[in-house]
């Protein structure tokens, strides 16, 4: 097996806020296009950031979605949404939801109520991940991935532990179904603590520095909130924790369908994207509360 | 689209020659306008017209008691200008702003009229926007005489597909002169026939 090696490293842009409660940096497409990083679409990063006490929660306002899945990695903070289905719940420190918008869903997503009250360090990721052309007309669901509950897999001499959130690791399997094969994995390093990763050589494979930092196949040095995009060109690669890290870790296998992409919806012709807007505008997604 | 290019639109929606175009296109220019800076305010005479190339516009009226009317959104590819104000070089009753930052194509009305003056070809297709326009405008004051909100706004979404989610629902609300409460009752109605879980 040959070596996966590192195409680039972004550092964090300017961020831009996402309805008042999201402070993000873009990094899926902002560092290369939807094509180039097939199947992630979207990945925002809200680095650590500090929101003060608020009786009205920050957030995001009724908008839809159709074609693809989110999912959302609280690392602090908690967010409370819900949605035209009749949905709704808290997604806590630590825990993953992976919403399946598929044929179409109309949510809003707040800071928790309580939380809000207190505020605090708040840090997140929301991903989005294509789906391929079959399901995206299949019915929305939701599997709330809670920490407790996620696969973990401890790295020998108490390095720490990769959380599988999907995909499988050193055959362990993530409790997240996904449409095509995807790998979201945490891996928590200890200082001077390495892991070693392997996926097909054509998969899409990035990382995302959410803590501290790391070196990558003992050359390159990816420092907090940077994210790191890997070649086409083997299969392994290691991270090593220059101090304690948690490095988000992703690789799908590209869907290599045409994309179709406005605003919050993504489909694979022009025509479905402006069936898209109709069905919005005609309820056919439901209806939400503001 | 996301980006629309004046002479594109001028090859797509009218018979110009392609001499004439590229003589429009070079006597224009395009600026940047952030999201809610005026392009025109009431009271001023406008002078210019606005071709929106990337952005979103919206031309607007302030009543007495400081209510804001909206006339019309200009999303990409369409022109825009205070036809009334333009043409009896008279301060206008309209605000031109950005809702969003906004890529504008403009022409100098002088330049406009020495081409209408000049140009038959031209001066077809300026009649062409203006009966256009006049046509959308009877429409809009036939509807909001006579049509229930829910056909007003059946009606947007045909114009606007996308506006909803650009816009906030209070803008879409005036624009249709409804309360927003009654443009959320309309949608939730839709949705309740319309929304198969």
């Amino acid at each position: 097996m040959s070596t996966k090696t590192i195409a680039g490293i972004s550092r964090p842009g300017t961020p831009h806020f996402v309805g008042d409660g999201f402070r993000v940096h873009n990094f899926i497409p902002g560092t290369s296009t939807m094509q180039e990083m097939d199947p992630f679409i979207m990945l925002d990063y809200n680095s650590r950031y500090s929101f003060a006490p608020s009786e009205i929660p920050r957030g995001v306002g009724v908008h839809p979605h159709k074609g693809f899945e989110t999912v959302t990695i609280a690392y602090r903070g908690k967010v409370e949404h819900a949605d035209s289905t009749g949905s709704g719940g808290v997604i806590n420190e630590g825990d993953v939801q992976w919403m399946t918008a598929a044929k179409g869903i109309l949510h809003k997503e707040f800071h928790e109520k309580e939380w809000s009250k207190k505020g605090g360090d708040f840090q997140m990721v929301q991903l989005w991940v294509n789906l391929p052309a079959r399901y995206k007309k299949s019915d929305p669901k939701y599997q709330n991935l809670r920490n407790t509950d996620m696969q973990k897999v401890a790295l020998p001499g108490n390095g720490g532990e990769i959380e599988i959130i999907a995909g499988e690791y050193n055959g362990h399997k993530g409790s997240a179904s996904t449409f095509s094969p995807i790998n979201v994995f945490n891996a928590k390093l200890k200082k001077g603590a390495e892991a070693t990763f392997n996926f097909p050589a054509h998969y899409t494979t990035a990382i995302l520095l959410v803590e501290g930092s790391a070196k990558v196949n003992g050359t390159d040095i990816v420092p907090q909130d940077h994210f790191a995009m890997f070649n086409r060109d083997g299969e392994t690669f290691t991270i090593e924790a220059v101090e304690d890290a948690v490095v988000l870790v992703l690789s799908g296998e590209p869907l290599q369908e045409p994309i179709a992409a406005h605003g919050p919806f993504v489909m694979n012709t022009r025509q479905e994207l402006v069936e898209a807007f109709d069905e919005f505008n005609q309820g056919k997604f439901g209806y939400l509360e503001d | 689209m996301k980006q629309a290019g004046f002479s594109t639109y001028l090859y797509a929606n009218t018979e110009l020659d392609d001499d004439l175009i590229r003589s429009i296109t070079e006597n224009c220019r395009s600026v940047w306008y952030k999201k809610n800076e005026f392009l025109l305010r009431q009271g001023d005479i406008c002078r210019q017209v606005f071709f929106v190339e990337q952005g979103l516009l919206r031309q607007y009226s302030i009543d007495e008691k400081g209510k804001e009317h909206i006339l019309y959104f200009a999303p990409e590819n369409w022109l825009v200008a205070d036809r009334e104000s333009i043409f009896f070089n008279e301060p206008g009753s309209y605000f031109i702003q950005a809702l969003e930052d906004s890529k504008v194509t403009i022409a100098d009305q002088s330049f406009i009229n020495n081409l209408a003056e000049h140009n038959p070809s031209f001066l077809t297709f300026n009649n062409r926007l203006l009966h256009n326009h006049i046509r959308h405008l009877q429409k809009r004051i036939t509807q909001l005489l006579s049509a229930t909100a829910e056909e007003r706004y059946l009606d947007f979404i045909k114009i606007y597909p996308d506006i909803l989610l650009r816009v906030p629902q209070a803008m879409v609300a005036s624009y249709l002169g409804i309360t927003p409460e009654s443009l959320s009752r309309v949608r939730k109605d839709l949705a309740q026939r319309h929304f198969k879980s």
